[in-house]
């Protein structure tokens, strides 16, 4: 009797204490994420869905893949972002799809997701952090921040780290170098469309030591053929926004202008969309592609 | 009870209350599918209410599709509802108010308001209202000149004032660069995604005296049809029943638009068939067109929701695949 008072006793306790570390994942608390919002999070997320490709480049560079249960269309970087669940484009997320997953935390861009969806899911009982990195710094903080909610800080630290390193040894080489080349960043073919001041592009051409001709306040400004042969680029980047492979087509028809410093010296280089206009850790590849092509008297052995 | 009444309100309820059956059964539909919710029969029991309680997917049907739904539903019965006022008041059976170019002006009224960062409601919805007034009075000016009695002419306006409107909304978008662009375009095409509790509470708000007040001139339409001489022998004060009727149903209308966007055609498949199915009277197909054209874009809109793969199409693409050949058909058989 005693005995069975006594295992009763103890599979309570268990239970309690199963029920405990059930618990725990419910724990939550208040932070403001960097839209400015106060989200309530939960402080060890179960299941994150990503609501745009940048995001989930960094939660797989965090590791943290396997609390990943869903991501946006276009999440195809790593390869093995692409077997995850979709729930819509970036843009156009699916609510249905988001609420079916039972996701614990969202994580969305603040310019990217469209605010009205983020609200929605909130009102849904979902929380939504969103993160608001606009340049190399703010993705690094971004990346700090995301490695904090899904406990990886010590991961994030390292990968941060490397970012670091890597962009003080492009930058490293170029001290002392005075000369700019001029940098036409072509995103679009029919209109030709260019990167403004306000973009991540226009940020690693400078750091990369070239001079963005497109520089000012609109983000994608719109360029006629004469417009960029009076702006006499020294090296052409044309970036694939497109994956349909008419990029080498954007590229031969520049031979037709052998005015254009760039076309006379054949500067004219292919790059992927996704490494320039994504906000992930992979800028840092992008900024040393550019360096090469800017700089190939520095660089020359880099790509 | 007069002898001439009795078939008349028998043909109303019997009409209301077949036409709510439809109107419920979509309904249903449009609650248990989508791109979530693992398949029908799972989402019909949550609309039930049986089976096992299931949080995630209780708040998909109640909270994500059944304001989407509603919204739907009172879209359609509203835009069947315009179409039925215009081909009266115009007295063209082509008449609607995508066709006549009235959805185009409050689409750029509501497009200047989203521009100017005003709030849906009323900032947006009031721009669409003074856009939708802006080429009613165009068309209106237009059709009742001399030259344009005749149907053609009335639809070339349309045409006109459409492709203006279209061109005006294309310079406004040209001129924006920002994230508001993508939402733009695809509201232009009719989508009902945005969809939330408190928008179909709003529009309710809106169309139900519109609703109420247009029944209460489904006679003076039936007058109308007869004719402006007969109308007015008939005891029809012409010019205030007509300048009522435009602006409630282009109140309407543009409350619609600003909702929903462009959802083009509704006003004139719906009208057309409930007019074969129920005959002419339109104090038995106000009422018709309410339901019925609720029931027809909430099952358009599961179309929209249902055939990509990935994502969803705009609404206003359904409507205007089944619409313009209709419209065609019509423009055929009224020449001869």
């Amino acid at each position: 009797m005693q005995n069975r008072l006594f295992n009763i006793l103890k599979i309570a306790a268990i239970a309690a204490g199963l029920a405990l570390l059930a618990g725990s994942p419910a724990d939550a608390k208040f932070v403001t994420d960097q839209a400015g919002r106060r989200v309530e999070i939960p402080d060890r997320p179960q299941r994150v869905v990503s609501l745009a490709p940048s995001i989930t480049e960094i939660v797989f560079a965090l590791g943290r893949e396997q609390i990943l249960k869903g991501v946006t269309s276009y999440s195809d970087f790593p390869p093995e972002a692409s077997g995850l669940p979709r729930v819509g484009s970036y843009v156009r997320l699916d609510l249905e799809r988001i609420i079916e997953l039972r996701p614990d935390l969202c994580i969305a861009v603040k310019d990217g997701n469209p605010k009205a969806a983020v609200d929605r899911l909130q009102a849904l009982g979902v929380p939504v952090y969103a993160l608001d990195p606009r340049s190399v710094p703010t993705v690094i903080q971004a990346i700090l921040e995301m490695g904090a909610m899904l406990n990886a800080e010590d991961r994030a630290e390292r990968l941060v780290r490397e970012m670091r390193s890597r962009i003080d040894r492009v930058t490293a080489k170029l001290v002392g170098t005075g000369h700019r080349p001029r940098v036409f960043f072509q995103i679009g073919d029919a209109p030709i469309v260019s990167v403004g001041t306000n973009t991540f592009a226009h940020e690693l051409i400078g750091l990369a030591g070239g001079h963005n001709v497109a520089a000012g306040s609109a983000a994608y400004p719109r360029f006629n053929r004469e417009q960029v042969l009076a702006l006499a680029p020294d090296v052409i980047v044309i970036s694939s926004m497109d994956r349909a492979g008419s990029i080498e087509r954007t590229r031969q028809e520049w031979g037709r202008w052998p005015s254009v410093p760039a076309v006379r010296s054949g500067r004219i280089h292919l790059v992927d969309s996704d490494i320039f206009d994504r906000p992930s850790p992979r800028l840092v590849e992008g900024l040393e592609q550019l360096a090469g092509f800017i700089h190939p008297e520095i660089f020359g052995g880099f790509k | 009870m007069t002898v001439s009444s009795a078939p008349l309100i028998k043909r109303l309820l019997l009409a209301a209350a077949s036409l709510s059956v439809v109107l419920a059964a979509a309904l249903v539909a449009a609650l248990s599918s989508g791109s979530g919710g693992d398949g029908i029969l799972r989402s019909l029991s949550v609309v039930t209410g049986q089976g096992a309680p299931d949080p995630a997917l209780e708040t998909i049907v109640w909270r994500i599709r059944l304001p989407r739904a509603l919204l739907a539903a009172l879209a359609g019965g509203a835009l069947s509802l315009g179409g039925l006022v215009f081909q009266a008041l115009l007295r063209n059976p082509l008449a609607e108010p995508y066709i006549l170019g009235i959805a185009g002006g409050s689409a750029i009224g509501a497009i200047i308001g989203i521009l100017l960062g005003l709030s849906h409601f009323p900032g947006v919805s009031l721009c669409a209202f003074l856009g939708s007034l802006a080429t009613l009075v165009l068309i209106v000016a237009m059709s009742t000149g001399q030259s344009l009695v005749k149907k053609d002419a009335l639809l070339l306006s349309g045409v006109m004032v459409n492709a203006f409107c279209a061109a005006v909304i294309m310079f406004l978008v040209s001129m924006t660069q920002d994230a508001r662009l993508h939402n733009i375009i695809f509201w232009l095409m009719g989508d009902l995604s945005s969809a939330d509790g408190r928008a179909v509470a709003t529009l309710a708000a809106i169309l139900a005296p519109c609703f109420g007040g247009i029944f209460l001139f489904s006679h003076a339409m039936n007058l109308l049809l007869m004719g402006n001489d007969m109308a007015r022998s008939m005891g029809l004060h012409l010019r205030s029943v007509t300048a009522a009727l435009l602006v409630v149903t282009s109140l309407m209308v543009s409350a619609v638009v600003s909702y929903s966007g462009l959802i083009g055609f509704v006003g004139l498949v719906i009208p057309h068939l409930l007019r074969f199915v129920w005959g002419p009277d339109h104090r038995v197909l106000v009422p018709a067109c309410i339901l019925g054209g609720g029931a027809y874009l909430t099952a358009c809109d599961i179309l929209a929701r249902s055939l990509p793969d990935q994502g969803e199409m705009p609404a206003g693409v359904i409507t205007a695949l089944i619409g313009a050949p209709l419209f065609i058909f019509l423009l055929k058989k009224t020449r001869r």
